[in-house]
C-alpha cells in the first residue's frame, strides 16, 4: 500500500494509467492534455497557492489598502511595521511556542501510547488482548462529539489529583486515547517478521530489548506515518483546546487568534494569520513525501 | 478528537500463543505469594509496564467519558451535584425549537458538501493521474489548502467574504461582472459559503486518496478494455469509476460523519446566524454546555451528543463494514 | 516523560502558594488585547497597593466575563480571585452559590449604606446578604464618529436627538462616505441586549414581572418599531454597512477603526474604545439615545467586582482589601480618586469616562470635581450625553432569564438586517412564545 501512495507524489511514470500509449499519440489527446495541464496548473495555484500568497501581501500592506484594494500590490507602500506588530504586540511568538508545545506533547505521548499499546497488542499478546482490543476498536464507533462533555468534566474535576485545566496533559493525554493510531502500530508490528523476535528471544532479549532494539527500528515508516498524523491533528484541533486552556498565555496560536480578532488591527492581524501559516507550510515542504505519503496511506488504509 | 475519521479495519491476527504463557507450564506453585512470584516471571510485569501508558489515556480519556455520557445523559448536573432526571433530558432536547432547525441546516450542510465537494476531488484525482509530469508539483499545491491550520483558513476567508463592494470575492466577482454578493451575511447564502470553505479547505487530502487509488489501478485493466476497442470514455466509465467504487463509497461515508459534527465554520464564521441559517447540531450541543451563561447544561448537552452518536454510529458500522470488504 | 513531568510542575506550580510568606491574590486586569500602557498603570496601582499591604502580593490575571466558561473556570480553580461579572448575571451566580459572601467585609468598611439602594439590591441575595460590590454604571448612549459627521456636511456638536434624526444622519454619512451610517451588534446575546435598549428608548418593555414571577412582553410596540427602524435603515436607505453579525468586540473595532457612523452601547465603552480597540479620541463622539413615547428610559447596567466562593478567609479579606482600594476608594476618598486618576492619566489610560453613579448622587458629582484636572477624556465631545443623561428615566434589564432571552431576540435582529421580507409581527409572536416558556421552565 505504501508503495502506491509513493507513487502518487511523484513524477515517474509508473504502470500505465487510463490513456495508452497509442492514446496519448493521438493529437486531440495531446491537446487535450494540454488543456488539462493549463487547467489543473492555474486552478492549483489559484486555489491552493493564492490564498497563501494573498495573505503573504496583505501581512505588509496598510489596513486601508487591503480593505479598498485588496488586489492592488502595494498602492501606498509597504508596512512591514505589520509583522513586527503582531510578533511584539499580539505576541505571536510566545502563542506560537505554546502551538509547538502543544504539538510536541501530542506527539510524545501518542507516540508513547501507540508505540507501547501496539506492541503489547501484537507481540507481547498478554491474557486479556482480546478485552483490550475490542474496547480499542469499539470506541472507533463513538463520534468525538460523544466524549466532549464528559471529558471536558473529566479534566475539570478528576477522580484524583487537581484539576487539568489550564495544563497541558490535557491536551496531550486525550489526543494519545487515538485507537486509530494504535491499530495502524499494531497492524504494521503483525506483519513484522516473528522468526527475528523468536532469534532474539533465544539470545535472551527481554521484552524492553526486543522493543527498543529490535521491533521500533524496523518500524521507522509506520512511526513517521504515526507522528505526522498526531501533530497535524493537534495543529488542526480548535475546539478542545479552546474548552481546556482558557488562561490566554498558556494557549496555542489557534486558539489565540480568533479570541484577540476584535481587538486587532486587520493588518497587524492579518499578518499574525500569516506567521501562523508560515510555520505549517515549511514544515509541509520540507516533509511533503511524508506528508503525501501519510494522506494517501489514510486512503490506502481506508480503502 | 479525530479518530473517527482516520477509522480503519485492523486486519485479524492470527492468534498466536502468549509468550508469558511459558510460565505456566511449570510445576504449579501455591499461594498468592507464589502466583506474583510465577507471574513476574513469565514476564508479567513488564507486559504490564506496556499495558499501562494504553489503560492510562483510554481508560480515563477514552472509555470512562463514554461511560460516563451514558450516565450523564439521565442526569442534571451542576458540577457540584448531579440529580437523576430520567428522560427528561431528551424530552427538553427534543421540544427545543431549534433542534429541528439544526438537524435541517446539519443536513443541508452536508447535502451542499456532497454535490459541491465531492466529485470535484474525483475529477482533478483522475486528471492528475494522467498527466505525467508535474503531478507531483499537482499535489503538493492541491494538499497546500490542508496544510493551513483550519482556524487561520477559516479566519482568513471570513475576510474574503466580506460583503463590501470591495471584499475580496466581490471584487473578483466584479472583474466578471458579478454584483456583490453578501456571502455569509444573508441566510440564504450563508450556508453555501461556509460550505466553499470547507470544500476548499479539505479537498486536498481527497485528492491525495483518490490518486493513490487511481495509481492502485491494474493497467491489465485497461489493456483488456482497448483489446475490446473501448473509447477512453468508455474506459473511465467501465474500468476506471467500476475500480473506485470501493474508495468512494469510504470517502462518501467518512465525509457525511465529518460533515454531520460539523462546527468550527459555523461557530467562527457566523455564531449560527443569520436568523439561525448555520446553527448546526454540533453548535447546539457547544451551547448546551458551554455557551448557556453561566455554567452549562451538561446533561442535555451529553443526551443530543448522544442521539447523534447512535446516528453516526451506524454510518460508521457501515463504514466499517465495507472497509473489511474492499480491503479483503 | 520527564518534559511532560516538569511541565506538569511547572504549570501546577501557578496555583502554588508564593516562598515568600506573601499572601497572593490574584486580581482581574485587562480582556485580551489590552495594550501595554494599560498594564503599565495596572502595575504602578499594583506597586501603590503592595506598599500599603505589604503582606499581600497582587497578581494580575487577563480577564473578561464569559458566561459559557465561567462555571467550569470557577470549578476548575482558574477564575482570579477577584473579578467582575455584569449585574445582569448577578442574581444567578449568587443563588447558585457561585459568589462569596462579603457583607461581613462591605459593613466592616462601613460604606453598606452609600450604595445607591436599587443598585445594592443587584447584588443582594433572598437572604438579605450582599455578594458583591457594584463599582460601576452605565446608561446606554449613542456613540458617534465626529469626523464621518463632518464628512457628511453635519455638524458633530448637535448630534441627532430624535430616531428620525439618526435615520437621516445615517443616511447622509452613508451616502457621503460609504461607510456605515448607522450599526448594530447582533450576535453572541448583544442583539438582544441592544434591541431591549431600543425597546425601552421607545417605551416598550420585553418583560414585566418580579422576583421570580415574570411575563414575556417581546411583542410589543416598542419592540417593533425599533425593529422596522432597523428595517428602514437597512432596506430602504441602505445606511448600515456590510456586516451584520458584530458583536460587542467587532462593533467597537469597526468604529474605532472610523467605519461605523453611529452606533448604541454602554457609555461607558470610551475606555475600552481607546485602551484596547485604538481609537483616536478626537474623532469621539457621545450623546444620549433619543427617547420615544411615554414610557420611555434608558437601559441601565453596570458590573459588580466580586471574590471568587472557593477562597479562604484570609485570601477574602485580601480580596476585599484590594476591591475597597483599587474600585471603591475612588468613588469616596478624594485623596485615592486624585491618586487613581494620576495613576491612570500617566499611562495615557482614559480618565473621566461618563458612568452613572453606583453611590448617591451627591459623592458620585463630588468625586468628579476632585479629578477634574485629571480628566482626559474629551468631555466637551460627550456634552450631549451630559446635558441629557440626568433627565432619562433609568430602566434595569429584564431579570428572568436575561441571557437567555436575549439569545432568543439575537436571531431576529439578524432576520431584519439580512432579509428584505423578514416578518417582523410573525418573529416577535414567535419569540414572545419562546420566551414564556423559557421564564415558565423554573
Amino acid at each position: 500500500m505504501a508503495a502506491t501512495a509513493t507513487r502518487a507524489t511523484t513524477d515517474e511514470p509508473g504502470e500505465r494509467g487510463i490513456l495508452s500509449a497509442f492514446d496519448r499519440r493521438r493529437s486531440g489527446v495531446r491537446m487535450g492534455l494540454g488543456v488539462v495541464h493549463v487547467v489543473l496548473f492555474t486552478g492549483l495555484v489559484v486555489a491552493g497557492l493564492g490564498p497563501v500568497l494573498w495573505l503573504a501581501k496583505a501581512a505588509v500592506t496598510p489596513t486601508q489598502d487591503t480593505l479598498s484594494e485588496p488586489f492592488a500590490l502595494f498602492p501606498n507602500g509597504l508596512d512591514l511595521a505589520n509583522l513586527t506588530a503582531a510578533w511584539v504586540e499580539v505576541e505571536v511568538g510566545r502563542y506560537f511556542l505554546n502551538t509547538l508545545l502543544v504539538a510536541a506533547g501530542c506527539w510524545a505521548v501518542s507516540l508513547l501510547v501507540a508505540a507501547t499499546g501496539g506492541y503489547l497488542l501484537s507481540v507481547l499478546r498478554p491474557r486479556y488482548t482480546r478485552l483490550i482490543d475490542g474496547a480499542i476498536l469499539a470506541t472507533l464507533f463513538i463520534p468525538a462529539v460523544v466524549l466532549l462533555v464528559p471529558l471536558y468534566l473529566t479534566v475539570v474535576r478528576p477522580a484524583i489529583g487537581p484539576s487539568l485545566l489550564n495544563n497541558y496533559l490535557a491536551v496531550w493525554l486525550p489526543a494519545a486515547a487515538n485507537a486509530f493510531n494504535v491499530l495502524l502500530v499494531k497492524r504494521f508490528f503483525d506483519n513484522l517478521p516473528r522468526e527475528v523476535f523468536e532469534a532474539a528471544r533465544t539470545d535472551g532479549a527481554g521484552p524492553f530489548r526486543l522493543f527498543w532494539s529490535i521491533v521500533l527500528p524496523m518500524s521507522r515508516p509506520i512511526l513517521a506515518v504515526v507522528s505526522v498524523f498526531a501533530i497535524v491533528a493537534s495543529l488542526k484541533d480548535y475546539l478542545w483546546p479552546s474548552l481546556v486552556l482558557p488562561a490566554a498565555e498558556i494557549q496555542p496560536l489557534g486558539v489565540r487568534l480568533p479570541a484577540i480578532a476584535s481587538q486587532t488591527e486587520l493588518d497587524v492581524f492579518l499578518a499574525a494569520l500569516a506567521i501562523a501559516t508560515l510555520v505549517p507550510i515549511v514544515l509541509f515542504l520540507l516533509f511533503q513525501r511524508v506528508f503525501l505519503r501519510s494522506a494517501g496511506l489514510g486512503g490506502a488504509v481506508k480503502g | 478528537m479525530t479518530a473517527l475519521h482516520e477509522a480503519t479495519a485492523p486486519a485479524a491476527v492470527p492468534a498466536e500463543r502468549r509468550p508469558s504463557a511459558s510460565g505456566a507450564r511449570r510445576a504449579p506453585e501455591r499461594g498468592p505469594v507464589a502466583g506474583v512470584r510465577r507471574w513476574v516471571r513469565g514476564g508479567g510485569l513488564s507486559t504490564l509496564a506496556f499495558a499501562i501508558p494504553l489503560l492510562i489515556v483510554f481508560g480515563i480519556f477514552s472509555w470512562s467519558p463514554i461511560v460516563q455520557a451514558m450516565v450523564m445523559s439521565f442526569q442534571k448536573t451542576n458540577l457540584i451535584t448531579s440529580q437523576f432526571v430520567g428522560f427528561d433530558n431528551f424530552a427538553h432536547v427534543l421540544a427545543d425549537p431549534l433542534l429541528g432547525r439544526a438537524v435541517l441546516n446539519t443536513l443541508y450542510f452536508a447535502v451542499l458538501a456532497l454535490v459541491l465537494g465531492f466529485p470535484l476531488p474525483i475529477l482533478l484525482a483522475v486528471l492528475m493521474s494522467e498527466v505525467r509530469r508535474g503531478r507531483g508539483l499537482y499535489s503538493a499545491l492541491a494538499y497546500l489548502p490542508v496544510v493551513i491550520p483550519p482556524v487561520v483558513a477559516v479566519l482568513l476567508w471570513k475576510f474574503f467574504f466580506s460583503a463590501s463592494e470591495t471584499g475580496v470575492f466581490n471584487t473578483v466577482l466584479g472583474w466578471v461582472g458579478i454584483p456583490a454578493q453578501p456571502w455569509i451575511q444573508s441566510a440564504a447564502s450563508a450556508m453555501p459559503s461556509l460550505v466553499l470553505e470547507a470544500t476548499w479547505a479539505a479537498a486536498g487530502g481527497s485528492i491525495i486518496i483518490y490518486l493513490a487509488a487511481l495509481l492502485g489501478v491494474p493497467g491489465e485493466l485497461y489493456d483488456a478494455a482497448e483489446v475490446d476497442g473501448a473509447t477512453i470514455w468508455r474506459k473511465i466509465w467501465h474500468v476506471t469509476l467500476p475500480q473506485l467504487r470501493g474508495v468512494i463509497f469510504i470517502m462518501l461515508i467518512l465525509q457525511i460523519i465529518a460533515t454531520a459534527q460539523i462546527f468550527l465554520e459555523p461557530f467562527l464564521f457566523t455564531g449560527g446566524g443569520p436568523n439561525n441559517a448555520t446553527v448546526t447540531v454540533l453548535l447546539l450541543i457547544y451551547r448546551y454546555a458551554f455557551q448557556n451563561s453561566l455554567g452549562g447544561d451538561y446533561g442535555e448537552a451529553t443526551a443530543l451528543s448522544l442521539m447523534l452518536a447512535i446516528v453516526l454510529a451506524g454510518l460508521s458500522f457501515l463504514y466499517f463494514k465495507a472497509t473489511e470488504r474492499w480491503s479483503s | 516523560m520527564l518534559a511532560v513531568t516538569a511541565t506538569f510542575v511547572a504549570l501546577a506550580g501557578c496555583t502554588a502558594g508564593g516562598g515568600d510568606g506573601k499572601l497572593e491574590l490574584r486580581v482581574a486586569t485587562f480582556p485580551p488585547g489590552a495594550d501595554a500602557a494599560a498594564y503599565e498603570a495596572f502595575a504602578a496601582q499594583e506597586a501603590q497597593f503592595e506598599k500599603l499591604h505589604p503582606d499581600i502580593d497582587v497578581i494580575g490575571v487577563e480577564y473578561e466575563w464569559t458566561g459559557p466558561t465561567f462555571a467550569a473556570q470557577l470549578a476548575g480553580g482558574s477564575l482570579p480571585d477577584v473579578f467582575t461579572v455584569p449585574f445582569t448575571d448577578a442574581k444567578t451566580l449568587l443563588a447558585n452559590g457561585q459568589l462569596a459572601d462579603v457583607t461581613e467585609q462591605m459593613n466592616a468598611l462601613g460604606y453598606t449604606d452609600e450604595f445607591n439602594p436599587i443598585i445594592l439590591d443587584a447584588v443582594t441575595g433572598d437572604d438579605g446578604h450582599v455578594y458583591g460590590f457594584p463599582r460601576q454604571a452605565y446608561a446606554m448612549g449613542l456613540h458617534y464618529n465626529r469626523a464621518l459627521f463632518e464628512q457628511a456636511g453635519l455638524d458633530p456638536d448637535s448630534p441627532p436627538t430624535t430616531w428620525d434624526e439618526v435615520r437621516a444622519d445615517a443616511k447622509a454619512i452613508a451616502e457621503a462616505t460609504g461607510k456605515a451610517g448607522y450599526a448594530e451588534m447582533s450576535t453572541s446575546n448583544t442583539g438582544g441586549w441592544q434591541l431591549t435598549a431600543a425597546t425601552t428608548a421607545r417605551g416598550g418593555r420585553i418583560q414585566e414581572g418580579e422576583g421570580g414571577d415574570y411575563t414575556s412582553t417581546i411583542d410589543n410596540d416598542g419592540t417593533r418599531a425599533a425593529l422596522q427602524f432597523l428595517h428602514d435603515l437597512r432596506w430602504e436607505d441602505d445606511s448600515m454597512g456590510d456586516d451584520f453579525l458584530l458583536d460587542w468586540g467587532s462593533i467597537n473595532q469597526e468604529f474605532a477603526a472610523g467605519n461605523i457612523g453611529m452606533y448604541t452601547s454602554g457609555s461607558d465603552v470610551y475606555t475600552a474604545l481607546v485602551r484596547d480597540f485604538g481609537l483616536d479620541p478626537d474623532v469621539y463622539g457621545l450623546t444620549v439615545m433619543p427617547m420615544d413615547g411615554a414610557d420611555a428610559g434608558v437601559l441601565g447596567g453596570g458590573d459588580i467586582a466580586v471574590v471568587s466562593p472557593t477562597v479562604d478567609d484570609a485570601t477574602k479579606d485580601a480580596a476585599t482589601t484590594w476591591i475597597d482600594w483599587y474600585y471603591m476608594q475612588k468613588l469616596l476618598n478624594q485623596d485615592a480618586a486624585v491618586q487613581d486618576a494620576k495613576t491612570l492619566a500617566d499611562s495615557g489610560q482614559a480618565v473621566g469616562t461618563p458612568v452613572l453613579p453606583v453611590l448617591d448622587q451627591a459623592t458620585y458629582e463630588k468625586s468628579r470635581e476632585w479629578i477634574a484636572d485629571y480628566i482626559n477624556v474629551p468631555l466637551d465631545q460627550m456634552q450631549g450625553f451630559f446635558d441629557g443623561i440626568f433627565d432619562q428615566t433609568p430602566v434595569g434589564e429584564p431579570k428572568g432569564h436575561t441571557q437567555e432571552v436575549y439569545a432568543l431576540l439575537d436571531p431576529i435582529v439578524q432576520a431584519v438586517l439580512t432579509d428584505q421580507n423578514a416578518d417582523i409581527d410573525a418573529l416577535l409572536a414567535q419569540a414572545d412564545v419562546d420566551a414564556q416558556a423559557l421564564l415558565d421552565g423554573n
